[in-house]
């Protein structure tokens, strides 16, 4: 057993100890627990839940680590002969760690339930922790005996892991292999046969795949709304409005490359300009929603603009400091006793029209919700529009390299002010929207986590793709809804997630079909085509 | 590496450009007039407030501008090796203040056996021993989290482009703040000061009605200097300091001269957090106030005084840092509007000032064109 | 024929069924304007809460709700079905609540809500609740508009800020004889709202308003507003807002000239929390409540909260007790309306539960009587003051 192998063990044990440490003390450990007892239907047992998750926790951190020791072994040679191919090796292996998963756990366990059975007050520090999650923690023994049971359970399931992942790497090899082979076979015959059926064609057929996409998500979007009830009308409507705002930012981080951290202040500008215009207090002014949209559009997209003038020259992070001074400027002065009387202070602004066409109001969450879909539409024609025009190239080249562009003749601060202005409208309408399906609007709507959740949704889902931004804005606002009784750790969650994706996967769940192309067709075009010389292109 | 200005305004070269020079310049003498007349109105015209209100508002300023300093050199530190504004560091801030609050907590629940009735914790037995227990431990949680923060974030995006470890340190920022809400809950805590540092007492200025300078202010403003002066010394005296500028300057150059710059970086990232920690526990010791989100505005106007100063330069942060402070206590007073203002008053000067001198107050104009 | 006779069987077994299952059925359920919550056996009454349980305001939300617990657990069964309560995140904000809103009505296993906590929320909420005829019961949204929109079905056991202000300008006015007072608040839909309401009352009486400021939450030094107040030399300082605010304020008057001014806070204030934290800066410190003194039920209602969650009520947030009392008037309406069926089946008529939750009479609870007026305020009770003495609250000579 050389020290390379058993190294990542460890670490991957002590990774997972502390993981479950800190779950533990969150109380998520508990919560889980419940949570699995209320999917299988045995809601007294939480210990026998905890257990379970327990073990599974020890079964993959011992798989995990079998995988890092032999990744740590095999990173030079290919030669599957390095593998761990004893079980032997593999057996120490879980044994390492779920040994360090178990000692810390137990650790945990030990000390926390000492100090509560010597009556001092845990909760005052560590506030998940009350005295009946101890007791489910200890399960339900003394100290020393929960400790050892709990470093029992980690070895065991350490051990376990370690033996399933082994048999997993040795087969999955074998595995992999035949699915490749499977997968060229098939891609093979698709290619080369003529007399396919009509709809294998259709599909393999890259260029009508899209339209008919398209028109099968716009069947089911427009048919949805009819069949759902009120709650997820709602919802969805809340999804398309973020889609609307992620497309708008996405105009500006993703086609421009600025960073604009304060996107909210826009967003604040639309909402109150229809509040303000529309509400009977507290100017009296009870103009129609329709009058009411295109001016709170407009208004915002002028502010974007001024704001723009000055700050644009601006760095990156600069910039995105700088933006996010403007959003919270924009949230204090919605607050403050100063502008009051002109915009209602920190109760807001109620009463809010809504849409009426032919003389009915909009007053079912289904009604609005077309109204959101159309907007969605609307945004992402005139996005794309944008991005396929002179206007779109010059953003990708400013993106790109800004001192070359600039070189090349581009006014620059022409089209970051343009991007801008677009971004902001497009945030106008989203808050428009918001206020007057809400009815009611304030200085507490008006938050910099708006800003970071259309920031985040774009970066989860892809920059700069229309799909990746309706992925996004259902994995950010529509998961949270699912996953109602976790929604004490979902800001927990978002953060995580934020990192995870950036790091992992920096271009999103569905990155724009550019990138996906340079990235995979290249590596395609270059592994088995032949490459044709210019030369021989010509003589063709 | 830390007196490395970033920005210069760009020189104008086509005509095209002159419009929004001409915007700006409006804007800008619009901005001086308004603030001038203001200044009068309240000097001169009302003058309602004696010399001892302006003395209270100036303890209160230089008071909160050192705590706005000690948080600002961990910013400066990591800024000005790595060009990246740690979105997180107010977060650390915050770790280490509830570390020095548990120790605290902890000491002023040991009794030492003595006559006096009621009867003497350690804590006030030995309060300097207390105090300085507590900058350790708060130092030591903080520099941790630099350091698994920079492992675990920030590290995978060192190649990423300039957006990632930015987005990094915001779901670094949102993540270290929930946890600490689940973790110690949503309750606002009071550090547990030794009786010879009590918040509010302090010696007694005989101006007007009496100013009183607290303790606990001139605790944090001398705290403040001493570490300045260390990471002074420690940037242009020590080899490390050496090495880190010389990673600042250029990476790949110095690892080819032999500097392990993963190292140079992680140990950036365990000093600017050990100073975040130290901020943290004079921010309790100064303020009290202690839960999972003091941090965050903190952390926001720190980084707009290192701006204001000359971000990467270290006396720049301090001079940057008092001087918002100052602003955000008197501004609002001399131009007579509402304290509520104030924070509007610190970002528009943070715009000001990277508009019109981006190299910060104190920061050396060069003639480098930076995008 | 034959086809014909089929028919006619069927159909006549069809009717049957129906007249024996709908004698299952009360009848009240089908002249009830929003018919009725069908509560299966082995499943609970929910009783649903809104309120901030993320964010900056988590304390309020986390405090209401564990309070309404407490209630839950005195309620105990109810032939033979028990009750429970679905305490979710509106965030504080009117997104949030009206989200939170849908998603209740969309259960109809839900009743009743207590909630929601903050005004913004709760205003974004009721038209919906409105629609479906669930009723509230308010603890904490004290914003005077609310109950003047006509609803039917929002009721609140908390109090006006316009009756807490004129109580506390009459107060200051003629027992404590302050005639130059200065106002703070916090920016909140709240706080704000009292701190105007205490400056009209209090310039209606004669007095002179010699400074009103705003701060901002979550800050820890408000040091130069407090100074720019003790330049007008004030007798008294009012504040609109919380205790966390409050305690701050309080602990740095002293340091900006503020010495021997009277700190008079609103309900937000009052709690042990202001008392521990305070420590000497806080005495002669006032500080309102709507909370009864003492009581047997107050009393057995500490014990309960502090066996269940190891910490003091009130410690939290100042509204612990009327996280109690506005979920107990619901269940007590609903085990007045609810009638059990021939299936076992548990019917409560719901257009019936808002009449009687509008209709709470004499109420007992651990804030005081609860009554509601026609147009859902349910509180009565007045104001009590206390003021610090010795380190405790203590109440205030009348």
């Amino acid at each position: 057993m050389t020290h390379a192998q058993l190294h990542p063990a460890f670490r991957t044990g002590v990774i997972f100890g502390v993981v479950v440490i800190f779950l533990m003390l969150i109380g998520f450990a508990t919560t889980a627990a419940q949570l699995l007892g209320a999917l299988l239907g045995n809601m007294t047992f939480p210990l026998v839940n905890l257990l379970f998750l327990l073990g599974l926790v020890g079964l993959w951190g011992g798989a995990m680590g079998v995988r890092s020791a032999e990744a740590a072994i095999s990173a030079p040679q290919a030669a599957p002969a390095a593998k761990t191919d004893t079980a032997n090796a593999a057996l120490v292996c879980g044994l390492m760690t779920g040994g360090m998963t178990g000692l810390l756990v137990a650790g945990l366990v030990f000390v926390v339930s000492i100090l509560h059975a010597r009556g001092a007050n845990i909760r005052a520090c560590l506030y998940a922790l009350s005295p009946e999650t101890i007791q489910l923690l200890s399960l339900g023994l003394p100290p020393a005996a929960a400790a050892l049971a709990h470093l029992g359970l980690q070895l065991l399931s350490g051990i376990a892991g370690a033996l399933l992942g082994r048999a997993v790497s040795l087969r999955g090899d074998h595995w992999q292999r035949r699915l490749s082979a499977s997968r060229q076979l098939v891609r093979r015959r698709l290619a080369s046969s003529a007399s396919q059926p009509k709809i294998a064609h259709v599909w393999a057929n890259r260029r009508l795949r899209r339209p008919l996409l398209c028109c099968s998500g716009l069947a089911l979007v427009l048919l949805l709304p009819l069949v759902l009830g009120q709650y997820w009308n709602y919802n969805l409507g809340t999804i398309g409005i973020y889609v609307v705002l992620g497309l708008g930012l996405n105009v500006v981080v993703g086609l421009a490359g600025l960073l604009d951290l304060g996107y909210v202040a826009f967003f604040a500008i639309g909402a109150y300009t229809m509040a303000l215009l529309t509400a009977p207090e507290p100017h009296h002014l009870q103009w129609s929603f329709w009058i009411a949209l295109p001016i709170a559009v407009c208004l915002a997209a002028l502010t974007g603009v001024l704001l723009g003038i000055p700050v644009l020259r601006l760095r990156g992070d600069y910039l995105a400091i700088v933006t996010l001074g403007f959003g919270e400027i924009i949230g204090i002065l919605s607050r403050s006793d100063m502008l009051a009387p002109f915009s209602g202070g920190p109760l807001g602004v109620r009463g809010i029209a809504g849409p009426t066409l032919l003389g009915r109001t909009f007053s079912s969450q289904r009604d609005f919700l077309y109204l959101i879909v159309l907007s969605v539409l609307l945004t992402i024609f005139v996005t794309s529009r944008l991005r396929n025009s002179r206007v779109g190239r010059a953003w990708l080249a400013m993106a790109d390299d800004e001192t070359v562009s600039r070189a090349m003749g581009l006014n620059t601060l022409k089209y970051k002010l343009l991007a801008f202005g677009i971004g902001a409208a497009f945030a106008g309408l989203g808050g428009a929207l918001f206020a007057a399906r809400n009815q009611f609007t304030g200085p507490e709507d008006q938050t910099l986590m708006v800003s970071i959740n259309v920031l985040a949704l774009i970066i989860v889902g892809g920059t700069g793709s229309v799909p990746g931004i309706i992925i996004g804005a259902l994995v950010l606002k529509g998961l949270p809804e699912m996953l109602r009784p976790l929604e004490n750790y979902r800001l927990l969650a978002f953060g995580a997630l934020l990192v995870v994706m950036i790091i992992w996967k920096p271009t999103g769940l569905w990155p724009p079909a550019k990138r996906r192309l340079e990235s995979r067709e290249v590596a395609e075009a270059f592994s088995d085509a032949e490459i044709t010389t210019t030369e021989d292109k010509l003589k063709q | 590496m830390l007196d490395r200005p970033p920005e210069l305004p760009a020189l104008s070269r086509t005509r095209r450009l002159n419009i929004y020079r001409v915007i700006r310049s409006g804007l800008g003498a619009l901005l001086v007039a308004y603030v001038a007349w203001r200044l009068y109105e309240v000097l001169v015209v009302k003058a309602e407030y004696g010399p001892d209100t302006w003395l209270r508002f100036a303890i209160s300023g230089l008071v909160l501008g050192s705590v706005y300093s000690l948080i600002a050199i961990g910013y400066t530190l990591v800024y000005g090796i790595l060009r990246m504004i740690n979105f997180a560091h107010g977060d650390v801030m915050m770790l280490g203040a509830f570390g020095g609050y548990f120790v605290l907590e902890a000491l002023s629940a040991i009794p030492v056996a003595s006559e006096v009735n009621p009867p003497l914790t350690f804590l006030n037995a030995h309060p300097i021993l207390a105090v300085i227990l507590a900058f350790a431990c708060g130092m030591s949680i903080a520099a941790l989290s630099g350091f698994f923060l920079e492992r675990i974030v920030y590290h995978p995006l060192r190649r990423a482009p300039r957006l990632a470890p930015l987005i990094g340190a915001i779901g670094a920022s949102v993540f270290l703040e929930n946890a600490a809400q689940l973790l110690f809950g949503p309750q606002r805590r009071d550090y547990n000061n030794p009786f010879l540092l009590l918040r509010g007492a302090g010696w007694l200025i005989p101006v007007g009605t009496g100013v009183r300078l607290t303790y606990t202010g001139v605790l944090t403003f001398v705290l403040s200097l001493i570490l300045m002066l260390g990471l002074y010394l420690l940037v242009y005296h020590t080899r490390l300091g050496c090495a880190m500028r010389a990673v600042a300057e250029d990476k790949q150059t110095a690892a080819l001269m032999g500097i392990d710059v993963d190292h140079v970086i992680s140990l950036t990232f365990v000093i600017s957090g050990a100073l975040a920690g130290a901020a943290g526990v004079m921010w309790g010791l100064h303020n009290g106030l202690v839960y999972y989100l003091i941090g965050f505005v903190p952390g926001l106007k720190a980084f707009t005084a290192a701006v204001l100063g000359g971000i990467g330069n270290v006396p720049g942060t301090l001079f940057g840092g008092l001087l918002l402070g100052t602003i955000e206590s008197v501004g609002p007073a001399a131009l007579g509007i509402d304290f509520q203002l104030k924070d509007v008053i610190a970002f528009l000067i943070l715009i000001l000032v990277l508009l019109f001198r981006p190299a910060g107050l104190l920061g050396e104009v060069s003639t480098e064109e930076t995008l | 024929m034959k086809t014909r006779s089929w028919l006619d069987l069927l159909l006549m077994l069809v009717v049957t069924l129906a007249a024996c299952t709908s004698g299952n059925v009360p009848e009240v359920c089908s002249r009830d304007k929003f018919g009725c919550a069908v509560i299966e056996p082995d499943t609970t009454i929910k009783i649903g809460m809104g309120g901030p349980m993320t964010g900056g305001s988590a304390n309020f939300g986390i405090d209401i709700s564990q309070g309404a617990q407490i209630a839950i657990a005195d309620a105990g069964e109810f032939q033979g079905f028990r009750f429970e309560l679905v305490a979710e995140d509106d965030e504080g904000t009117p997104e949030g609540g009206a989200a939170v809103a849908n998603r209740f009505v969309m259960d109809k296993s839900i009743v009743a809500v207590a909630g929601h906590i903050m005004s913004g929320p709760t205003d974004a909420a009721m038209p919906i609740y409105e629609k479906a005829g669930i009723p509230m019961m308010s603890p904490a949204a004290t914003n005077i508009e609310l109950t003047k929109k006509g609803s039917a079905v929002f009721n609140r056991v908390a109090f006006t800020d316009a009756m807490q202000a004129r109580f506390a300008a009459e107060y200051l006015y003629h027992k404590l004889g302050i005639r130059d007072l200065a106002l703070i608040h916090d920016s909140t839909a709240y706080g704000s709202g009292i701190a105007e309401e205490v400056r009209k009352d209090f310039e209606a009486l004669g007095g002179k308003i010699v400074g009103f400021e705003a701060i901002t939450r979550g800050e820890a030094d408000y040091s130069a507003p407090l100074v720019k107040i003790a330049a007008a030399k004030p007798q008294a300082l009012y504040f609109g807002g919380s205790v966390q605010e409050g305690v701050i304020l309080v602990n740095q008057m002293k340091i900006t000239g503020l010495e021997g001014v009277i700190f008079f806070g609103d309900d937000g204030t009052f709690g042990s929390d202001f008392l521990t934290r305070t420590g000497v800066n806080g005495e002669g410190a006032y500080s309102t409540s709507f909370t009864l003194p003492e009581s047997d039920r107050k009393t057995r209602f500490d014990a309960a909260y502090e066996k269940t969650y190891g910490i003091p009520p009130g410690k939290l947030s100042p509204f612990t007790w009327n996280g109690y009392d506005s979920t107990a008037p619901l269940i007590l309406a609903i085990k007045s309306v609810a009638i059990i069926g021939g299936d076992g089946k548990l019917y409560i008529p719901r257009g019936a539960l808002v009449t009687s939750v509008r209709n709470t009479r004499d109420y007992q609870g651990v804030t005081g009587t609860i009554t509601c007026s026609p147009v859902g305020e349910c509180s009565a009770a007045q104001p009590t003051f206390y003021v610090i003495q010795g380190g405790k609250w203590v109440e205030a000579p009348k």
